[in-house]
């Protein structure tokens, strides 16, 4: 019998006799093995020690483990390296141990590296083997030289190079506390050396104090090499298969190592940014200790982090001495290196290293301050996709405005960037910045405020000038418009346009620029009529007056068809933008750009009702992608998620599923299974389900993408806001109300936390206990509910805005649920007005508003009225269909 | 085409375990240097090496049990070569100074429990395979009794038992030199 069938009968005969009393026990066996004394002795043993106790077998490997990695330190191996005997151990990694070497021969000292188990596996001895030759092609002062390397006779590779003695970067600046100008140049230092390596298209990928020694003289060394990559000659990283090893450090990593994007020369002027942080506020931009790496990677991707100058401010014993407007350039300067945008950061270590001249020399910097629109934008970048996506009709509503606010906003921002170009306004801004008191400029006031109030003074004085005084009036105007102070804007723009219109007569290019910026804080203000008539003024002109300056009338028609977009003036709208499509064709623009028209066209007739051109928009604008940006780019997923969205409207749930999957195999992989994207695309996937009446597949799905809101943002987050809004809907329709309204509350209290406490969103929240109190026939909750609803959107939107016509469309259904029908009917009409101005005629809502006042109509007696709107009724329905 | 598709599946699990492996080791140097924030047991550290691997472009085609399964065999490897090396350090006195710790004195017990299973879980792995694999997952890679039915595609009863005949097995292995009745 072998072994192993042996084994199998031992182990029947103990599960067998296992349960047995003693006596029983030797009878079976007895009986079972004959005269095999051995194998009774084997089973009993084995039921011996079945009833023993094991430290290491019941108590897991926890223990041992503990005791064993935290006393662990690699032994000093005896053997000599080429001409090196090795004195000691200087440090260990994942990959491999370094110890320190001596040369018997000469004396000289070395850093020994050698790889730890290289038998393990190939992929390592391979990115030992590629470090080992990085070092090998760089010569620079700031960079640890390569001596010699070689493989051991049991095949360890090893490599020797320049031993650093010296202390870790922002240890030796706790210990020596150098002035601000010393730590600049320490951060200068570093920056020239991974120049030197970007120059020979090394990145290193793992900048951080650890791997940045100072020396005794003073002098700035970069250590390991460990993770460093080659870039291809586009500048992109060679193979993207193995960027996200994630082998980095979380606090210096660049939020694109932690989504495993494209990494490049940006990658390490991300973790250049955070180091010149640590260094000059002695504390790193986020406290990332106790999370566990995916919240840390959470934390790094979603939060911004504090200015520079803040923290100096609160932990000053921490931070280097610097003067207020030293600090506001500070923050500048290290927040535009840490952009999580890597696009938005300084292109390369070169420009960085300019701004640090500029700096040291008392000039202003090539970096300009974050603008509010750009962090707008990213924030709808980050809750994408909000366009095509909700369900809930008052959702899209209010957020399809706010995010068209935002592409006025990028809009403008162009505009404002072309009047900072004019080279006299930049002299002038010049002096501004030199000129005058340092302590001024506070620290904690944007410093474009403090900019802004000088720059009327001195507008005013510029009268001999009125050209830059015109370009100036305007460039303040789009300024306080980006800061949100709409009022100032307002009257600086309208002033810089009469300015205008005084020195160019009636028409000029730059009347219909002042034009354009005029509508477009208009549109901000959702004036659309008056930003629509600016907005054609402005074209009118400019196809006179600026033949010759297309971007001219190309920036006016862009706002045009963002406005009309916003009016609901849908095939207008369409029109424009196919002609800002068509100029990007013409321009060659990227395809991306092209793909980001298409999309906004697809928009503008999915709105329209008009689906199958949607579809075949968004169609054209996914395989633009998909060529550009491969199959497995988010850009791809969104436009699947928008293809979901237009089958769902049309309710063709089924064909909405697979693709809302297909999205959610791109988004998973690249964003990670914890991340709001996926979160996002699941809550689609969820309703989908719903809508597919699999119920529970669909709950799970939406608790899923709730538990990840959750986890990315803590409990109380606008996101998971969102996301119990969608489950509380499910509840609602399972009847489980009691689970419904709980979600509404909690859904209010966050909005109430994280917003004002008569922010729109809590205005939903309520709005939506008043449909679980209707529902449960509970009218009196739901009417009073309504009324706060309607309080609310009042306040935060305006008594026309459709929100608040939709409150009193369900107000008024309560009160006539409750027979009051005269009240109701002044609710009705007052909702109704409102809803039917902003939404289509054959709309929910519409239709909702219109039934009810038929039937109140009827029950009010009033009958020809009933009749003539169900009538109406009727109608938009034909439309409809 | 099926050779191909061979080599790449051993390129893939060979990447994948170096993954795991040096991940490990570096939330096990983290242990080491007494950071009071790294997990402790072998099963918080392969969970952690998930979730820090997840977004990995070699671990995320892998399924979450796989990756265990990967990573078990990986902190066995991590375990045992500590062990080995502490062992060895207190052979080879005089290396290294000798203090007279108590975490160090059982540390020096376990390195030799450690290695002595490690040795019996190679036996059993020749008696039946199926054993050793599902040992070596749930001690190494903290898998629940669910989890490792699910791998090694048994029902859960069956695990529990092999595992009650497997944990038998190796206890009266392991039973300090005991002389075993022939």
């Amino acid at each position: 019998m072998s072994d192993a069938a042996r084994w199998q009968r031992v182990q029947q005969l103990f599960h067998d006799a296992i349960d047995l009393d003693d006596d029983s026990r030797q009878q079976f066996l007895a009986r079972e093995c004959a005269d095999d004394h051995t194998l009774i002795d084997e089973v009993i043993a084995l039921i011996d020690s079945d009833a023993e106790s094991h430290t290491l077998l019941d108590d897991g490997v926890a223990r041992a483990a503990h005791s064993l990695l935290a006393g662990d330190s690699a032994s000093l191996p005896t053997q000599r390296f080429g001409p090196y005997r090795l004195t000691g151990l200087l440090g260990e990694g994942g990959m491999g141990v370094v110890y320190r070497g001596v040369r018997d021969d000469i004396g000289a000292e070395a850093a020994i590296k050698i790889l730890r188990d290289p038998a393990l596996s190939p992929a390592r001895r391979e990115r030992f083997r590629l470090e080992q030759q990085t070092l090998a092609r760089l010569h620079h002062p700031g960079i640890a030289q390569l001596h010699d390397a070689d493989t051991l006779p049991d095949g360890t590779p090893w490599f020797a190079m320049e031993l650093i003695e010296g202390m870790p970067l922002t240890e030796w600046c706790r210990v020596h506390r150098p002035p601000l100008a010393r730590r600049l140049y320490l951060l200068r230092k570093v920056a020239e050396a991974v120049a030197h390596a970007h120059g020979l298209a090394i990145i290193h990928r793992d900048l951080k104090p650890s791997n940045i020694l100072i020396t005794g003289e003073g002098d700035v060394k970069l250590v390991d090499f460990g993770i460093a990559k080659q870039l291809d000659a586009d500048g992109q990283s060679a193979d993207r298969t193995r960027t996200g090893l994630q082998l980095m450090t979380p606090a210096y990593a660049a939020p694109e190592q932690l989504r495993a994007d494209p990494i490049g020369v940006h990658t390490d002027i991300y973790a250049l940014g955070v180091i010149g942080y640590e260094l000059l506020t002695g504390t790193l931009p986020f406290a990332l200790e106790g999370l566990t790496p995916a919240e840390a990677a959470g934390v790094v991707l979603n939060r911004d982090p504090a200015r520079p100058s803040q923290l100096a401010r609160q932990r000053p014993a921490e931070a280097v001495h610097a003067t207020r407007s030293q600090w506001a350039d500070l923050d500048v300067l290290i927040l535009t290196a840490m952009q999580k945008d890597p696009a938005r950061r300084y292109a390369t270590v070169d420009a960085l290293l300019r701004d640090l001249s500029h700096f040291r020399e008392g000039e202003p910097l090539d970096a300009r301050p974050d603008s509010l629109g750009y962090r707008a934008a990213k924030f709808f970048r980050r809750n994408r996709p909000a366009v095509l996506t909700s369900a809930v009709v008052v959702a899209i509503l209010a957020v399809g405005t706010v995010v068209a606010g935002v592409r006025l906003a990028r809009a403008r921002d162009l505009a404002v960037a072309e009047a900072v170009r004019t080279q006299r306004i930049q002299q002038f801004m010049l002096s501004l910045f030199r000129g005058g008191d340092d302590e001024v400029l506070a620290a904690d006031s944007l410093r474009v405020s403090t900019l802004l109030e000088r720059g009327l003074r001195e507008a005013a004085t510029l009268e001999s000038e009125p050209a830059v005084q015109g370009e100036l009036l305007a460039t303040l105007g789009g300024i306080y418009q980006q800061v949100g102070e709409f009022t100032r804007a307002d009257s600086l723009l309208q002033l810089a346009l009469r300015h205008q219109f005084v020195l160019d007569g009636e028409a000029s290019p730059t009347i219909v620029r002042r034009l354009t910026a005029l509508a477009l804080l208009r549109a901000d203000q959702a004036e659309y009529a008056v930003a629509d008539s600016l907005f054609v003024q402005a074209t009118e002109m400019a196809r006179i007056v600026a033949a010759d300056q297309p971007d001219v009338l190309l920036a006016a028609q862009e706002g045009l068809g963002q406005v009309r977009y916003e009016q609901g003036r849908y095939d207008d709208a369409i029109a424009l933008f196919e002609r800002t499509l068509a100029r990007h064709r013409l321009q060659d623009s990227t395809a991306t750009a092209v793909a980001g028209d298409l999309i906004h066209l697809a928009n503008a007739h999915f709105y329209a009702g008009r689906y199958d051109t949607a579809a075949v928009l968004n169609d054209r604008a996914m395989t633009l992608y998909r060529q550009r940006l491969g199959a497995a780019h988010p850009l791809v997923a969104d436009a699947l998620i928008n293809l979901g969205a237009i089958d769902a409207q049309r309710g063709n749930y089924a064909d909405a599923e697979p693709r809302y999957r297909r999205a959610l195999e791109i988004i998973e992989p690249w964003y990670g299974p914890d991340h709001h994207a996926t979160a996002s695309a699941l809550t689609m996937l969820g309703r989908v389900l719903v809508q597919l009446e699999r119920i529970d597949e669909g709950r799970q799905t939406l608790e899923r993408a709730l538990a990840i809101q959750e986890q990315v943002h803590g409990p109380v987050h606008p996101s998971v806001a969102s996301a119990l809004n969608e489950l509380a809907t499910v509840a609602m329709n399972e009847g489980r109300y009691d689970d419904a309204e709980a979600s509404y509350r909690r859904m209010e209290a966050i909005y109430r936390t994280t917003h004002d406490s008569d922010h729109w969103l809590v205005g939903i929240a309520v709005s939506n206990q008043g449909g679980v109190a209707g529902r449960r026939g509970n009218h009196p909750l739901s009417e009073q509910r309504y009324r706060e609803a309607v309080r609310i959107f009042t306040a935060s939107q305006g008594a026309e805005h459709v929100n608040t016509g939709i409150a009193r469309v369900r107000l008024a259904r309560s009160l006539l649920r409750q027979g009051r029908f005269a009240e109701a009917l002044q609710e009705s009409e007052l909702g109704e007005a409102i809803v039917a101005r902003e939404m289509a005629a054959n709309s929910v809502w519409v239709t909702l508003a219109r039934k009810d006042m038929a039937e109140i109509l009827g029950r009010l007696g009033r009958t020809a009225d009933s009749v003539r709107i169900e009538k109406m009724l009727a109608d938009a329905e034909g439309e409809g269909t | 085409m099926m050779a191909t598709h061979g080599d790449s599946e051993r390129e893939h699990l060979d990447h994948l375990f170096s993954v795991a492996y040096e991940e490990l080791r570096r939330l096990a140097a983290a242990v080491r240097r007494d950071d009071p924030a790294a997990s402790l047991s072998p099963t918080g550290l392969v969970n952690e090496a998930w979730i820090k691997l997840a977004r990995n472009p070699a671990v995320a085609q892998t399924s979450p049990l796989h990756f265990k399964r990967i990573a078990a065999r990986a902190m066995r490897q991590v375990l045992i070569e500590a062990a080995r090396r502490r062992h060895a350090s207190k052979r080879g006195a005089g290396v290294r100074a000798i203090t007279l710790d108590e975490s160090l004195d059982a540390g020096m017990e376990t390195a030799a429990d450690v290695i002595a299973l490690d040795a019996a879980i190679d036996a059993l792995a020749i008696l039946h395979p199926r054993q050793a694999q599902m040992v070596e997952a749930r001690f190494f890679g903290g898998l629940d009794i669910p989890e490792t039915a699910a791998l090694l595609g048994v029902s859960e009863a069956t695990v529990q038992r092999d595992w009650r005949a497997a944990r038998a097995w190796l206890a009266s292995e392991l039973r300090p030199a005991e002389p075993r009745p022939q």
